[in-house]
């Protein structure tokens, strides 16, 4: 008896213990638990580690345009109710520090490429033309921020997500674990799959070209080689050497697969096209999912359906 | 070393792209610079600038309809345009707001329910960047289009040109012996719209604008007489989109930019050194005429 | 100098209408600036409107070019021939890169239109009308070389081209040397000779007594008409000074009734003939 009231009590000095050393208020909350993330992707994850535990609001919806996005005061409410917030870091967002800071919100966000080896952005040349300075909130720096586009560096991410919804919400730490666990192993077979897609294509063949700088971590990662004209891209100036340069190469190295897009302007890629005699391979998804109904609506998705793309008009079907 | 004429002629007869570009330049050459000479005359050279504002509502009902459409966007803004422009124009011409406030007033009105428009609809996509093309991804279409407004712009230039000048000369004059003082300004203001969207749309704001105003600012320096000027302005316009494309081949520099440099430029040299310039016509005569 | 009687088919002198006004007013805001003006004026009459300050001059010359709609009343003899009108303030811009002859070319505007060509018969009138101002030689000018006489000059060769019967002229020489204005006013006599009807509102009284036949003196509402030497008199400068300038907000509708204002000393306005 002795034993077990001692043990009693140590457990409940101990929960006290843990109450009074835990963040004011976290501990108490119940679920669900609110979490802000900042794009399509990054919702995708996170609820792909919060189940049903975790209420996600993403702000750059399904088919927008992170790198010109304006918040608007909905968003602002959004995160200021949020008692997580989520953000990609790398330069992707710079519009949040002010809207956090409008919106009141106590506390940092979880930068989920933490930890992450980033490289430089791609030809230096994401220039933005002045057009209209106020909304180009986008600075990349010297950083390519896309890191999602490896899959090893996803994984990484799901990490500092589970670490991030267990300094919010401790209760829930073991199904937020738990859940990480289930995902990352999907992710392993993922890039299982994309090197093994990649495996058929001779390396000679595997060159594509794509309106974004934005597959940087995703040639490194899978030896893919990606050209972008300079300065073809999402609101920058072209310059007619560089497109010029491209025209070139692609007869050169015999090119076939020319990608535009999804939220770039595509008339530069189709002069380049019939310059060249490639006829465009559709789009592949860079930095934004699809809605429920289209064909990259999850990450696994997207990137299934990138790598299937690409390796179909890399091999000239 | 590249020789000369390969320097010149070579990028031309290797890309296609690039001749394109060449082809489109000489048509907003021909179609801009004569209208940006007229626009200088009528002290309406800001109106570039706020026309590309103006056309956002309508840019942004077409895409609401139409979603990215660019056939629906550039009418759309060809509408909004010749609204903003002839209901300016209007109200100026019969209230006693003036041309400038009256024009400022509209395209705040515009560009606010353009903004409010895109805004409801919840998509961050910048519009306005969609709408705005480049000189280097001419198609067919789009050349199509260019060639087309330079037809109506020379045609309709050749027949109001007249009581366009008389407008600006003396108003109160053409309208005791015309009514076709007012047909002739509502007609420039469209001529205004279609050339500017056209050129946004195949070209970019900064060059669209850039070649209508900077040729007719630097022809003033070099000649006096209206149908002078129009000759400069072209001209200029025309040695200055060749020199553009060049450097902007050769040096790797986006080329709209360079383009309206090169423009700028002119003008500057030609204020200068040109025959009216400012050396010009400060420097001393060592001898002057008996009589 | 050449003679601009037989020049034209046009001229006044192949349409003789009479300038008829019949209890005109004019005004703005239901104010009237012409009150009741009763007027014959037969063709080739040259006639000086006299008065104080908004008297109503230049508002009665925006209603005889249909300007201005009249409040009531009416005006004939118009119909056929539009006026050509000198304006007090002009809106021609001198800086505007045209040369002396294409301004002056601008008269011809009925003829030639928005499209027409210049045919060798308009550019032997023009050369003319520059001459009959004493602009030989300026063509080729710029505009904007011009001086202030010269400008008016021009705009007198310009009104020349317009061939029109009636000629409508605002304080003409306000601010013009004295050459210049003796040469214009010996324009006005030739003009008359030729047969058109010169109205003109002036200032300069001596002008008036020396060089115009028929005078209107105009408080707004008619204070004399005819002969100058009878009209141009002591008594009647004071009644029309006697006018009060600025519209009376607190006025009523008026009831005069027609053909009130003929109580005139001199002629009766019906008996007028062209002097």
């Amino acid at each position: 008896m002795n034993l077990h009231r001692r043990l009693h009590t140590l457990a409940a000095i101990a929960s006290l213990g843990a109450l009074a050393f835990s963040p004011p208020g976290h501990a108490q909350i119940t679920p669900p638990v609110k979490a802000v993330a900042s794009f399509s992707i990054l919702g995708d994850l996170v609820r792909q580690v919060g189940g049903e535990r975790v209420e996600v609001d993403t702000l750059v919806g399904p088919g927008a345009d992170a790198h010109v996005f304006q918040p608007a005061p909905s968003h602002a409410r959004k995160v200021g109710q949020a008692q997580v917030v989520f953000a990609n870091g790398l330069g992707f967002e710079g519009w949040m520090q002010r809207l956090l800071e409008t919106a009141g919100f106590k506390g940092k966000p979880v930068v989920v490429s933490e930890g992450i080896k980033p490289l430089r952005a791609e030809g230096d040349k994401h220039h933005h033309s002045g057009k209209n300075p106020a909304r180009s909130e986008h600075h990349h720096g010297d950083t390519d921020p896309h890191a999602w586009q490896a899959v090893p560096n996803v994984i990484t991410y799901i990490g500092n997500i589970s670490k991030g919804l267990c300094a919010a919400d401790a209760a829930g730490c073991d199904l937020y674990r738990k859940n990480a666990a289930a995902y990352t192993t999907q992710l392993q077979a993922l890039d299982a799959e994309i090197k093994a897609a990649w495996a058929v294509v001779p390396p000679a063949q595997r060159k594509l070209i794509t309106s974004h700088d934005a597959f940087g971590y995703y040639a490194k990662a899978y030896g893919v080689m990606f050209l972008a004209a300079q300065g073809v891209s999402t609101d920058s100036e072209a310059s007619a050497k560089g497109v010029a340069q491209l025209v070139r190469q692609i007869k050169k190295e015999q090119i076939k697969a020319l990608f535009v897009e999804s939220v770039a302007d595509p008339r530069l890629i189709e002069q380049i096209g019939r310059e060249t005699g490639i006829k465009p391979a559709g789009a592949l998804y860079s930095d934004a999912l699809t809605d429920a109904s289209g064909p990259a609506s999850t990450y696994l998705a997207m990137m299934r359906a990138n790598t299937q793309a690409m390796t179909r008009a890399v091999q000239g079907k | 070393m590249i020789a000369p004429d390969t320097a010149v002629l070579g990028p031309f007869i290797e890309f296609g792209f690039m001749r394109s570009a060449l082809f489109g330049c000489v048509a907003l050459s021909l179609s801009a610079a004569p209208v940006g000479v007229f626009l200088m005359l009528r002290r309406m050279s800001l109106m570039g600038d706020a026309m590309a504002h103006a056309i956002l509502p309508g840019a942004a009902i077409g895409y609401l309809l139409f979603g990215l459409s660019l056939a629906a966007m550039t009418v759309g803004g060809i509408i909004a345009g010749l609204a903003v422009a002839i209901g300016s124009g209007l109200v100026a011409r019969n209230t006693l707001i003036r041309e400038d406030t009256s024009l400022a007033a509209f395209y705040l009105l515009s560009l606010s329910l353009g903004v409010l428009i895109v805004s409801v609809r919840g998509n961050s996509v910048d519009l306005l960047h969609v709408l705005f093309g480049t000189v280097l991804a001419l198609d067919t279409a789009a050349l199509a289009l260019l060639w087309g407004i330079t037809g109506v712009t020379v045609a309709t230039l050749l027949v109001i040109r007249r009581p366009l000048i008389l407008d600006c000369l003396d108003p109160d004059f053409l309208r005791q012996v015309s009514g076709l003082g007012a047909l002739a300004h509502y007609g420039f203001l469209a001529l205004l719209v279609i050339n500017l969207v056209a050129g946004f749309h195949a070209l970019g704001t900064l060059m669209a604008v850039g070649i209508m105003v900077l040729p007719a600012a630097a022809a003033r320096f070099w000649v006096r007489r209206v149908g002078p000027l129009i000759g400069a302005a072209t001209t200029i316009a025309l040695l200055a989109s060749v020199a553009g494309l060049l450097v902007s081949y050769h040096a790797d520099w986006p080329t709209s930019p360079v383009i309206v440099l090169g423009l700028g430029l002119v003008y500057l040299l030609s204020m200068v050194f040109a025959p009216r310039g400012v050396l010009r016509q400060r420097s001393v005569r060592r001898s002057h005429l008996r009589a | 100098m050449p003679d601009l009687r037989h020049s034209t088919p046009q001229t006044a002198a192949a349409s003789p209408v009479c300038l008829v006004v019949r209890n005109l007013t004019l005004g703005y805001d239901g104010h009237p600036a012409v009150h009741h003006l009763d007027l014959r004026i037969a063709p080739g009459s040259l006639v000086a409107v006299v008065g104080p300050n908004g008297a109503g001059k230049s508002t009665l010359f925006k209603g005889l070019c249909g300007e201005l709609a009249p409040l009531s009343g009416s005006i004939s003899g118009l119909e056929a021939v539009r006026p050509a009108w000198l304006p007090q303030t002009s809106t021609l811009d001198p800086g505007f890169p045209v040369t002396v002859w294409e301004m002056v070319a601008m008269g011809l505007w009925q003829q030639v239109g928005a499209l027409g060509r210049f045919t060798a018969e308009h550019r032997r009138r023009c050369d003319a009308a520059l001459a009959a101002v004493g602009l030989s030689g300026f063509a080729l000018r710029g505009l904007d070389t011009l001086s202030g006489g010269q400008l008016q000059r021009a705009r007198f060769a310009r009104l020349l081209l317009q061939d029109a019967p009636v000629v409508l002229l605002d304080e003409p020489f306000a601010a013009i040397d004295q050459r210049t204005t003796e040469d214009l006013l010996a324009l006005l006599h030739r003009w008359q000779a030729a047969g058109r009807t010169v109205i003109a509102v002036l200032h300069d009284l001596q002008q008036v007594r020396a060089h115009f036949p028929l005078t209107l003196v105009l408080a707004r509402e008619p204070i004399a008409w005819g002969p100058t030497s009878e009209v141009l008199t002591e008594a009647n400068w004071s009644r029309a000074l006697a006018m009060r300038e600025p519209f009376d907000e607190r006025a009523g509708v008026c009831e005069q009734a027609p053909s009130a204002a003929s109580a005139v000393p001199g002629r009766a306005i019906s008996d007028l003939e062209a002097v």
